[in-house]
């Protein structure tokens, strides 16, 4: 054979190779144009997102500085409303001491009565009289009554004392919440980052937050089921101190 | 022996209502702090305090810490602490006893418990 011959073999060989590589091509090409489609319609969407949740880490500490700012007026409100329930009970004590220096003089008034019926032994009428100006102008068991009613607005004010407990536990679990937020702003913080992070790092180091660095908030704090709460740290204590400690194994194999 | 206490709280609401729990209980002479480094300057400034009660949670220095302090330190360490806060789950609880506090109530807590915890922590000590 000669080469020419053999030249020509090997270009029809390499032109059934190109066939073959338009015919994959064609097969090809409409799914590239599809997949060059869908990235035209992606792009703009992930721009969308990007813009999106760059807009929302943007809000975030505003967020968080409004939870801190509902924090901060609750605790004043409750601060006013202690400052009035103090008031209140320390109105009541003055009620109180005046109704007692009342049931002292009218117990000092009784001794007089009785010391002037004793000088009037021997006129009924006038006897009779006196025992009879002594119960109207008795006023004790009315005082007494009075007093009871004192005890109960005083006790009900401090139980409203106590209730105020919810306002540190609920600042807790905002103090959690805004923990959470905090999270989830420096998660997508760094996911923004990775799509656009020139114009992240001017949002991220313009953010300002409050109390970011510490946790100082229990998460599950809770006002509901006091007691039964109270009955559980009890029992584990009491568990808890019947395990020995080490301590005291050891000595007690020394 | 008089008691003074030193009522240690981040919030002023809880501090005030520890402190008139602790009127109601008849015990009048008592100190605030805001956190557990503040609580230490005053136990230093004031060998008169012969009782702490401590949250836990609180910014600068927790109650957990200053309790491990007040026990670390030769002149305080047998001060009766009793901690009062929201923490209630079981290694929260061990925690504290692990650090030697003396009693522990929960918040929210009612002027009954905190007396027989009290009353507890002195029948202890006495």
């Amino acid at each position: 054979m000669s080469i020419q011959t053999e030249n020509m073999k090997e270009i029809f060989g390499k032109i059934d190779d190109l066939k073959a590589v338009f015919k994959v091509g064609e097969r090809i090409l409409p799914i590239l144009t599809s997949l060059i489609d869908f990235m035209g319609e992606i792009i703009p969407l992930l721009e969308n997102i990007n813009t999106s949740i760059s807009d929302s880490t943007n809000q975030m500490p505003k967020v968080s500085n409004q939870i801190n700012n509902v924090t901060s007026a609750t605790e004043l409100a409750t601060t006013e409303i202690l400052d009035l329930v103090d008031e209140i009970s320390n109105e009541l004590n003055d009620i109180e001491q005046a109704i007692t220096k009342i049931l002292e003089l009218n117990q000092t008034r009784d001794d007089k009565f009785n010391e002037i019926i004793k000088h009037v032994e021997k006129n009924d009428k006038v006897i009779e009289l006196l025992n009879e100006y002594k119960t109207i102008s008795t006023y004790d068991d009315t005082f007494n009554i009075v007093r009871e009613v004192l005890a109960k607005i005083s006790n009900d004010a401090f139980k409203i004392t106590m209730s105020l407990q919810v306002q540190d536990i609920t600042s807790q679990q905002l103090s959690a919440v805004n923990h959470l937020i905090e999270s989830v702003n420096t998660r997508l913080t760094g996911l923004v980052k990775e799509i656009d992070s020139s114009d992240l790092k001017k949002e991220f180091g313009s953010m300002k937050w409050e109390d970011s660095e510490s946790t100082h908030f229990d998460g599950n704090a809770s006002y509901i089921d006091r007691e039964h709460k109270q009955q559980e740290v009890d029992q584990i204590i009491s568990d808890q101190k019947q395990v020995a400690s080490q301590e005291e194994i050891d000595k007690l194999f020394s | 022996m008089e008691l003074k206490f030193l009522v240690v709280d981040d919030s002023v609401t809880m501090r005030r209502i520890v402190n008139n729990s602790l009127k109601t209980l008849g015990y009048t002479n008592v100190v605030e702090a805001s956190d557990g480094k503040d609580a230490l300057s005053k136990l230093a400034a004031d060998s008169s305090i012969n009782f702490v009660i401590t949250d836990w949670n609180m910014p600068v220095m927790s109650g957990l810490e200053l309790s491990q302090a007040i026990r670390g330190d030769a002149k305080l360490g047998n001060m009766p602490i009793l901690m009062v806060t929201t923490r209630g789950v079981k290694e929260d609880i061990v925690q504290a006893l692990q650090a030697k506090v003396n009693n522990y109530v929960v918040k929210p807590f009612t002027p009954q418990v905190l007396k027989e915890k009290l009353d507890q922590v002195l029948a202890n000590i006495s």
